[in-house]
């Protein structure tokens, strides 16, 4: 029906790509497993959109959209901020866990010193 | 001057400078009362001149800015079996002397929070006009809020009972603990209330309202105002 054009090649070879590096990532123990899921989810999404065409213009007719590539644009720019907001969720977590840590580590850190000089208490 | 035991909780962030005279002058004007300096990560010598002093020091590995090290000073004192915790500038800017006004209420069980205000009565306190617009806008926000006026809601010179101190080891704002603070501890129901300061200039060392802050002040504290307002209290 149709034959694969240079687009569609483009769009799966770098969606092939960049599934073995995330999962390469995750083989080095770089990337957690938890994460790679996203990326996965997301280059297969790429790699089905950009073989199909039939589907990418199915969608785009469905969402009324002008044509092909707005539709791979859209859908590029939600899954990033998608992405970004969930980065900001976690790493507003990190630093709730960090701050209670830095402040468990300071009285604890007080309370073995003051254990060391003999438990005078307050005076040192 | 008072026979409750009461912890001054001193935070700290590169003020080697000014520290050592607080310090002195806490000693001087209220001998009564135990110190505490939180070191929040000075890479200056803030640690040492609080131990050449005398003074315990607690001392973060990093930098978490005013709110995180009244959070530590207050479970020290907590843990320490302190009545009442007062939080203190490192810079000179509150005089000491104001201590027992401040503390009276606090200790007389007249209230669970009380203010160190400026503007309570004149005190001949002159903020630059961004400044005062801001306390403006808070003290509005405040009266909104909890129905009262707070007319110092930017105040750093406040004494907090036992109670209030161990609701703020879980609920306490990150870097900012003004406005929202107070909102917060109103809905729980803790009363506050205010006494007059005059509060002086700082001494040396270097305001950490930079500009960057000067901006997010506002919009941060107007979120985390109306946060605190709609939150449930946990
Ligand atoms: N723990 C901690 N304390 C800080 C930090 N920044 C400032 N402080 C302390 O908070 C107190 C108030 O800081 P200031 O910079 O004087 O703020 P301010 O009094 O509201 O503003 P000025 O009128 O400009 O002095 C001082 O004791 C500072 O040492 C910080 O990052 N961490
Ligand atoms: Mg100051």
């Amino acid at each position: 029906m149709t034959f694969l054009s240079r687009t569609q090649l483009i769009t799966a070879l770098g969606a092939v790509l960049l599934a073995l590096f995330v999962l390469e990532l995750v083989r080095r123990r770089k990337l957690s497993e938890e994460y790679s899921l996203l990326w996965v989810m997301a280059t297969t999404v790429i790699a089905v959109l950009g073989f199909s065409t039939p589907l990418l213009t199915w969608i785009t007719h469905v969402l009324g959209f002008l044509g092909e590539s707005s539709t791979t644009f859209a859908f590029g720019l939600a899954f990033s901020l998608a992405m970004l907001l969930y980065l900001s969720l976690k790493l507003s977590r990190l630093g709730f866990e960090n701050h209670a840590l830095t402040r468990d580590l300071a009285l604890l850190r007080d309370e073995v010193e003051t254990m060391r000089h003999g438990g005078g208490g307050s005076a040192r | 001057m008072t026979a409750a035991r009461v912890l001054v909780v001193v935070p700290a962030h590169n003020e080697e400078a000014s520290l050592a005279s607080t310090l002195a002058e806490v000693r001087a004007k209220a001998p009564g009362v135990d110190v505490l300096v939180v070191d929040d990560g000075s890479r200056d010598a803030t640690t040492r001149v609080a131990r050449e002093a005398g003074v315990p020091v607690v001392r973060h590995p990093v930098n978490l800015g005013v709110g995180g090290a009244l959070q530590t000073g207050f479970r020290w004192a907590y843990e320490h079996g302190y009545e009442v915790g007062v939080q203190l500038d490192a810079d000179g800017q509150h005089d000491p002397a104001y201590l027992e006004a401040l503390l009276e209420p606090v200790l007389a069980g007249r209230c669970d929070v009380s203010i160190g205000s400026r503007f309570v009565s004149a005190t001949g306190y002159h903020a630059p006009w961004n400044r005062r617009l801001g306390m403006l806008l808070f003290s509005a926000i405040a009266r909104l809020a909890i129905g009262r006026a707070i007319t110092d809601t930017t105040s750093g010179f406040r004494a907090y009972n036992r109670a209030v101190m161990n609701v703020c080891q879980h609920d306490f704002p990150k870097d900012f603990p003004d406005a929202p603070l107070l909102i917060t501890l109103a809905r729980r129901g803790f009363r506050l209330c205010e006494v007059p300061v005059v509060m002086r200039e700082r001494q040396s060392g270097r305001s950490f309202y930079t500009l960057g802050k000067q901006l997010y002040y506002p919009y941060k504290n107007l979120l985390a105002s109306l946060m605190a307002l709609i939150r449930r209290p946990v």
